[in-house]
């Protein structure tokens, strides 16, 4: 018990000493820095401001208004933000795996998949984070939202559980480079899917879509279950309010299937050869 | 132009390399695809015609799209960054080559490749899963086959302009992302301007961007009338001398000073 905690004390020490090593790094390229600030806010004020556009020409989206939605914009992107911060060097493992940079993580007495992620920890995701959270607060204010204790509660669950989902599906895409010996970059598709999917309700979508996305690959999780919940929404699948506790569930599930996929996958590395 | 040719044959020849990557690709965006197509249904579920567009105009723009943006694929600015970072611009500069030659004929390469590997299954899948994309009135045709040169050229300059800055700023991963942000929801590409407020609209006409994919989409699928297109082809046209005087002018400052890292 006591060497367990001692264990994660050791890692606790290791990553605050990355994430000030990572602040060092990106001090080195300023234009790089200015790029980020503008770059994430813009990607979301403007993904933003079409949902608007998108209800001011339609109408409902799916039933959803245009404060419901905002709100469910709001919660997806907080949570597509901390999967940037922690999870987003799952888009770039074929790089890795190609050029042979797992050696360095193996060579070392800390877990493979805890260094590859907090070595490399992304700070800039924070400036995803603030459109994010401007976005949720003015959904709740439109919907009128009553912030009970249950209701922070939710959503603090919903944001672990999903950020895990996101971050376990980054992982099992990734991973695929260990089988396929490619570096292929799925980063792009994956967001403008994801974009898609818990962006908006997946209501909107036929039956055999809304089946994959609950069951097969658990986006429904992301946001739409325990947003509908939250704001008592009805749908034809699942209601109540512990879907938010669903999401948790599903995340950690997610999180240790990946860990198992990566870990099998890891077994078949053997470096790039010279 | 033989030099040149050869770079691009090299390229076709890489770009084939690696089959993963191309099925990974297909299946990618026939994902992103279908569900644009079902996000458009669910909307045009309670109207008919919105801004002038039916629904069924709309999916044939959505499978277009898709099919263009295999012809709007830029690796310049990525491969400025990394030579510049590792260095290998500096021996690249010393080939009797020209620089901005080489990463266009690059480009164009890997292109070919993909009409074959990425447009054609994408249009097929298209057409059997969401309907066939015919063209509103084919008499357009030599317009719209104009218009998409113009638009691909527009792309590249911009492109490259943006790579340009890797000479002095080193590391523009960003960059390149704003640039990606700035395209993917400024051109049109994946929701027309039309639905835009108008005053957002007429800013964006005015941007280079929306020649990019909203020009050769609308004359494809037949919105608005003849004269208002070849206008709009006006501007666009207009744009391409300004962005290729912008890349003369800038091309030619930042090649005499290159700070190299490594290497």
């Amino acid at each position: 018990m006591i060497k367990a905690f001692r264990e994660l004390g050791h890692y606790l020490d290791v990553t605050l000493q990355v994430i000030k090593m990572a602040v060092m790094t990106i001090i080195e390229y300023p234009a790089n820095i200015a790029g980020w600030m503008i770059s994430n806010p813009l990607q979301f004020i403007m993904g933003f401001a079409i949902i608007k556009f998108v209800v001011e020409s339609f109408g409902e989206v799916g039933g959803w208004n245009y404060g419901q939605l905002a709100f469910l914009y709001g919660l997806s992107v907080i949570s597509h933000a901390l999967s940037m911060i922690f999870f987003v060097q799952g888009w770039f493992m074929g790089y890795y795996v190609i050029e042979g940079e797992f050696d360095r993580y193996l060579t070392r007495p800390l877990g493979v998949l805890y260094q590859f992620f907090f070595t490399n920890i992304n700070i800039f995701g924070i400036t995803d984070l603030i459109p994010g959270i401007l976005v949720f607060v003015y959904g709740c204010v439109k919907c009128a939202v009553h912030v009970t204790p249950l209701f922070v509660l939710q959503v603090i669950v919903t944001l672990i559980g999903a950020t895990l989902i996101r971050g376990g599906i980054y992982i099992f895409l990734g991973s695929t480079s260990f089988h396929t010996r490619s570096a292929t970059d799925f980063g792009q598709y994956t967001q403008e899917i994801m974009d898609k999917t818990t962006m908006y309700p997946i209501s909107m979508y036929p039956e055999s879509l809304q089946f994959i996305l609950t069951y097969l690959i658990p986006i429904g999780w992301v946001s739409f279950y325990p947003v509908s919940s939250m704001l008592g929404i009805e749908n034809n699948i699942y209601n109540g309010m512990l879907l938010p506790f669903v999401t948790l569930l599903v995340g950690i599930v997610m999180m240790c299937l990946a860990g198992g996929y990566f870990t099998l996958g890891l077994a078949k590395y053997e470096s790039a050869g010279n | 132009m033989a030099k040149y040719l050869y770079i691009v044959k090299t390229q076709i020849i890489k770009s084939l390399t690696y089959e993963f990557n191309v099925y990974g690709n297909i299946l990618m965006q026939t994902i992103i695809m279908i569900t644009s197509a079902y996000f458009w249904k669910a909307l045009y579920r309670n109207q008919s015609v919105v801004g002038g567009v039916d629904e069924q105009s709309m999916l044939t723009y959505i499978i277009i799209s898709s099919a263009l943006s295999v012809l709007m694929f830029t690796n310049v600015e990525r491969r400025i960054e990394q030579s510049v970072v590792k260095g290998t611009v500096a021996t690249d500069m010393m080939k009797p080559v020209s620089l901005f030659g080489v990463y266009f004929a690059e480009d164009i390469g890997s292109i070919i490749a993909l009409l074959f590997q990425n447009m054609l299954p994408i249009l097929l899948i298209g057409g059997l899963l969401i309907k066939i994309p015919g063209m509103a009135d084919i008499h357009d045709l030599p317009l719209f086959i104009l218009s998409v040169i113009l638009s691909f050229l527009i792309n590249w300059l911009i492109a490259a302009l943006f790579g340009m800055l890797a000479f002095t700023a080193v590391n523009i991963d960003a960059l390149i992302q704003v640039k990606k942000h700035l395209l993917r929801l400024l051109s049109g590409s994946i929701i027309p301007i039309w639905f835009f407020p108008e005053g957002v609209a007429n800013v964006l006409k005015a941007l280079p961007f929306v020649y990019i994919y909203q020009l050769p989409l609308s004359i494809y699928i037949g919105r608005g009338d003849r004269a208002e297109q070849i206008a709009q082809m006006q501007i666009q046209f207009l744009w391409l001398i300004v962005l290729f005087a912008l890349f003369f002018a800038i091309h030619h400052r930042v090649t005499r000073k290159v700070m190299v890292q490594g290497g």
